[in-house]
């Protein structure tokens, strides 16, 4: 017999279990299935490291972008709002430096037309 | 078939809002010629966006506000020239053809001084008032649209305030009573 045979029949050689293994086993079997744990329970895991730092980060991104949109949309918004501005007050003072000039020339005829 | 109705609805509304505005896209080409060139387009929306960022508490922007409360558009195109005759006849005279029906040329002031015409005309064919201005000098063309209930009045005060210092005509003198 080689020593391999010999190893082999030694390491599975048959053991017998300890005394009471086998109603150890049944009454395992036969106990009741522990409880299920509630959502605050399931919920509590995330908050045990190394997860709440990962649910912390996930917290934080997920306000973070929204709110990086929100402001870029309102800076957006106020560039154009200040253009149109520039614009309106722009336009106002154009038409509005017409009609003036006009007037005046109006009131010089007048004044001259008087003199006369 | 209701849709339809409310779509068709829609787009004459539009059409009307939009037929007020004069068109000035015939100028466009003067631009490439001009040394100097202004395009101002404010319509409806942008006139709103454009009210809601004047302070109340600045004097003219509080003015303009106020002037432009009831306004659903204001267009403005001003082109200057290094030398004479670079727009033509053509180009203001397409302008007067649309503000033949339903404006009154309510002044005409024509410059033999300095060589410029001005005229301002008050859109009478609607309730909704209109304003259009033409300046036409050797070197200089401006026309402005305004679509919408204006004070001229209003409006002069703020074109002389602004920019320009606003000056007092003297008011002739009652002759003296000789005794």
């Amino acid at each position: 017999m080689s020593y391999l045979e010999e190893d082999l029949k030694r390491t599975l050689r048959r053991i017998e279990p300890s005394a009471g293994f086998a109603e150890r086993v049944l009454e395992r079997a036969n106990a009741p299935a522990p409880p299920e744990p509630s959502w605050w329970e399931s919920l509590g895991v995330l908050l045990r490291p190394p997860c709440v730092q990962w649910v912390a980060l996930s917290l934080v991104i997920s306000f973070m972008i929204p709110a990086a949109g929100v402001y870029r949309k309102e800076r957006q918004t106020r560039a154009e709002g200040e253009r149109a501005k520039q614009q309106l007050m722009f336009a106002v003072r154009v038409a509005g430096n017409k009609v003036h000039r006009v007037q005046q020339r109006v009131l010089e005829m007048g004044r001259m037309d008087t003199r006369i | 078939m209701k849709m339809f109705g409310i779509l068709t609805l829609c787009m004459l509304v539009g059409a009307a809002g939009y037929g007020q505005a004069l068109d000035l896209k015939h100028l466009d080409r003067l631009a490439d010629k001009a040394s100097e060139k202004v395009d101002v387009t404010l319509d409806g929306s942008l006139l709103k966006i454009a009210a809601k960022f004047l302070s109340a508490d600045d004097p003219d922007e509080a003015k303009v506000k106020k002037l432009v409360s009831e306004l659903k558009g204001i267009y403005v195109k001003t082109f200057e020239f290094e030398k004479e005759g670079e727009y033509t006849e053509s180009d203001i005279s397409s302008i007067r053809k649309q503000l033949e029906s339903g404006w009154s040329r309510i002044v005409s002031v024509q410059s033999k001084k300095d060589g410029e015409n001005a005229e301002i005309y008050l859109k009478t064919g609607s309730a909704d008032g209109g304003l259009a201005i033409l300046c036409a000098g050797a070197k200089q063309l401006t026309v402005v649209n305004i679509v919408g209930k204006i004070d001229l009045d209003q409006l002069s005060e703020l074109g002389g305030n602004m920019g320009v210092p606003k000056i007092e005509m003297e008011k002739p003198k009652p002759p003296k009573k000789d005794d």
